[in-house]
């Protein structure tokens, strides 16, 4: 009985033994994809790179549905040095937090030895965001801007043409809502919860105005301008614009409350229309898209979004990672994903691609809207930054401080961040 | 017959003063103390004692992930930011009034739902089991759905107090009302535990004080003060001990219903080390304001562990 048991054992100990030496000249890759950027159809590419190598597995972990939880579990595993994610992606504002923290590696040594031509395929923007003190440390993985979505409907039954200012905004809100008579109806949604699309709805009207956060690493805070900016929201919910509970709207009940038919106009990222022309969409073929209002007198701008693939420090299959990655962040991946997900391309050359353009029509105005957006401050304080302008969005639109005073406090605090 | 010829051996063993480890095998009471003491105090060391040590040291360092640059030691700057920083002091704040508020409300709602429960009815299991469900509740799950119940528009506080002609309030956005939205939820979720720690001292307090006191002709209120408020006084006591601990440490019902919001302005002291230590990545700075908060509970602690003694 023992023999028998002590054989059975053996064997199974052998198995394990060969089974775990093919298992060596197979690379398992294991990559963190944001739950709201369609896994589904990134698993599509990447079972197009696993039918081109053989040797390379390559598993999906995704979760949390915001960039402020996913980061907050990329810390944690980071932290932790643990090795069992090689690939991750990050929001535009993070890579330069990562590389700081030793988190990433960078891609120069496989870039060749001109990583900074290597990096000019991109749109600017984001050749910029991934490069930290000549290193590139993360690759695009697709591009994002802040955009108004309107009823297109609404607006030409009552003649209105989609503004071009926020004054013109209000005003036409009115109009509409003194004809339409319709409680449920906002006049614009807008994130006012302390979130990091607050972050965005701070900056627009300040770069609007011409106006930087942060110039040469160092903070150039405006603060005449930073009042202008928080008394404009203020206003929204003060006027009846916005509703009054606008403290407590984050990035997708914006996109929601659009797609129910409750709001004219809406700020939000690009992957809401995508949303909005859904078969449960309550606004299909009755929206339009355009480039953000300017203040008076100012520029549009936008909120540069997008996401990076960033390899591990810890992983213990680094270089396979980094080809991998190279992968990804390639002009054909890129227009698999314009085409199949509505993710907007880091390269300029796709926007006008033939396929794409039948695909995602919007594209084509898109193109100027994101290469115009301006980038959130890049300081590997990010999250510092962050968090003081978010709660002073929020605090200042609940009314437990005026415009003047949130300002004071931004400055403030954000002084001690950036000094 | 066969241990008395070991213990013989043994002794030869040691005689000769050869196997240092022969006296395992019949150790004296001390020794045997102390080997049995041995895993847990070495899984104590490892899980408490290194980490408040390290935490501690930590303290003492500039060491922030995101500056890129190695820890540097900084002495007692850590704390003097700490003292500073306006954040700080708004956090703290915020935890001792969710305590001031929670302990004493939960202390009451509990009492309330164990007597309650004590009551001889025919069927004891329905109103234990909702006793229950609080309590076996996780805590960020009761944050988030009570977030959803006082929704300005989706939630159904606001919707009841429409329905009874009481317009309703933006909860969240208002520091106060914010505020009360939390203790409330907080009540309730830590009632329940209170509620099952003086159940069982209610258990334990015998019938025939009672019915002593009926033939003597005590009220219902004079038995309930005289009698069953003295005898519950030690299981009123550990529930307090272990809910002031806990709300000290409140962190998961704040993060999940209003993250802090409006503004700072419910934000606690667990919330802020969290943003420094896990957001922020400033070990050092977060370090320091963990062994603020371990000195307040400490000093909780050992109040309440006075206060027992001297009853004792």
């Amino acid at each position: 009985m023992t023999l028998k048991r002590t054989m059975t054992l053996l064997l199974a100990g052998a198995a394990v033994t060969l089974s775990a030496s093919v298992a060596m000249a197979q690379t398992n890759l294991r990559v963190f994809v944001s739950s709201q950027h369609r896994p589904d159809v990134w698993r599509k590419a990447f079972d197009m790179y696993e039918a081109k190598n053989a040797n390379v597995k390559v598993m999906i972990e995704t979760g949390g549905n915001t960039s402020e939880q996913q980061a907050q579990y990329l810390n944690t595993v980071m932290t932790a040095k643990d090795s069992s994610l090689d690939i991750m992606i990050l929001d535009v504002i993070r890579p330069a937090q990562y590389a700081a923290a030793g988190w990433t590696v960078p891609f120069n040594d496989v870039l060749g030895s001109d990583a900074a031509s290597a990096m000019k395929r991109y749109l600017p923007a984001y050749a910029e965001a991934n490069t930290v003190d000549g290193k590139v440390v993360a690759l695009p993985a697709f591009a994002d801007a802040m955009f108004l979505y309107y009823r297109k409907d609404l607006l030409e039954k009552h003649g209105i043409q989609p503004p071009q200012t926020w004054d013109e905004l209000a005003a036409a809100a009115k109009k509409v809502a003194d004809a339409e008579k319709d409680p449920n109806l906002q006049g614009l949604s807008f994130q006012g919860k302390a979130i990091e699309g607050a972050v965005c709805t701070f900056l627009l009207p300040y770069w609007s105005m011409g106006k930087q956060l942060v110039s040469d690493g160092k903070l150039s805070f405006d603060k005449e301008a930073a009042v202008k900016s928080l008394k404009l929201w203020k206003d929204f919910v003060d006027q009846g614009v916005a509703k009054k509970n606008i403290a407590e709207v984050a990035t997708d009940d914006t996109r929601k409350e659009f797609q129910a038919g409750n709001v004219l106009f809406a700020v939000n990222w690009s992957y809401a229309w995508g949303q909005f022309q859904g078969a449960e969409s309550a606004v299909k073929n009755k929206v339009g898209v355009v480039k953000l209002p300017a203040v008076q007198g100012g520029q549009p701008a936008s909120c540069l979004g997008g996401w990076e693939w960033g390899v591990s420090a810890y992983s213990n299959n680094k270089t396979e990672a980094q080809k991998f990655v190279q992968y990804l962040s390639s002009p054909e991946i890129s227009e698999f994903m314009a085409i199949n997900a509505a993710l907007l391309p880091q390269f300029p050359e796709v926007y006008t691609d033939a396929d794409v353009t039948k695909a995602v029509p919007w594209f084509a105005n898109a193109k100027p809207v994101v290469e115009t957006a301006k980038a959130r401050p890049v300081t590997p304080r990010y999250n510092e930054v962050s968090e003081i302008i978010r709660t002073t969005v929020n605090g200042v639109l609940a009314g437990q401080s005026t415009p003047e005073e949130g300002a004071t406090q931004m400055e403030g605090r954000l002084r001690r961040v950036l000094r | 017959m066969a241990t008395a010829s070991e213990t013989t051996l043994v002794t030869t063993h040691n005689e000769s003063g050869t196997k240092w480890w022969t006296r395992f095998l019949d150790p004296s009471e001390r020794t045997l103390a102390v080997l049995l003491l041995m895993p847990a105090a070495l899984l104590l060391t490892l899980i408490i004692v290194y980490p408040v040590c390290r935490l501690i040291w930590t303290s003492f360092q500039n060491l922030s992930l995101t500056s890129g640059v190695p820890a540097t030691f900084a002495g007692l700057e850590n704390y003097t930011l700490v003292l500073e920083d306006p954040v700080f002091w708004e956090t703290t704040w915020n935890t001792v009034l969710i305590t001031l508020i929670t302990v004493p409300g939960a202390l009451l709602v509990g009492l309330a739902l164990a007597l309650m429960a004590n009551l001889p009815f025919n069927v004891k299991w329905p109103v234990r089991l909702s006793l229950l469900i609080p309590w076996a509740l996780p805590l960020s799950f009761a944050g988030l759905i009570f977030a959803w119940f006082f929704h300005s528009e989706y939630g159904v506080v606001n919707d009841v107090l429409r329905r009874l002609g009481i317009e309703g309030v933006i909860w969240f956005n208002s520091a106060n009302w914010a505020f009360a939205a939390i203790c409330l939820t907080i009540i309730w979720k830590t009632s329940s535990f209170m509620a099952l720690i003086i159940l069982a001292g209610l258990q334990t307090i015998p019938r025939s004080l009672y019915e002593a006191a009926d033939v003597d002709g005590a009220g219902r209120l004079r038995q309930f003060f005289e009698i069953t408020l003295p005898l519950l006084k030690p299981a009123i006591v550990v529930a307090l001990i272990f809910r002031t601990i806990t709300a000290l440490q409140t962190f998961d019902i704040p993060f999940t219903m209003t993250r802090g919001g409006p503004g700072t302005s419910t934000s606690t002291l667990a919330m802020y080390i969290h943003q420094n230590t896990v957001d922020f990545l400033d070990l050092g700075y977060g370090s320091a304001l963990a062994v603020v908060m371990f000195a307040l509970s400490m000093g909780v602690t050992a109040v309440y562990l006075r206060m027992i003694r001297a009853k004792g």
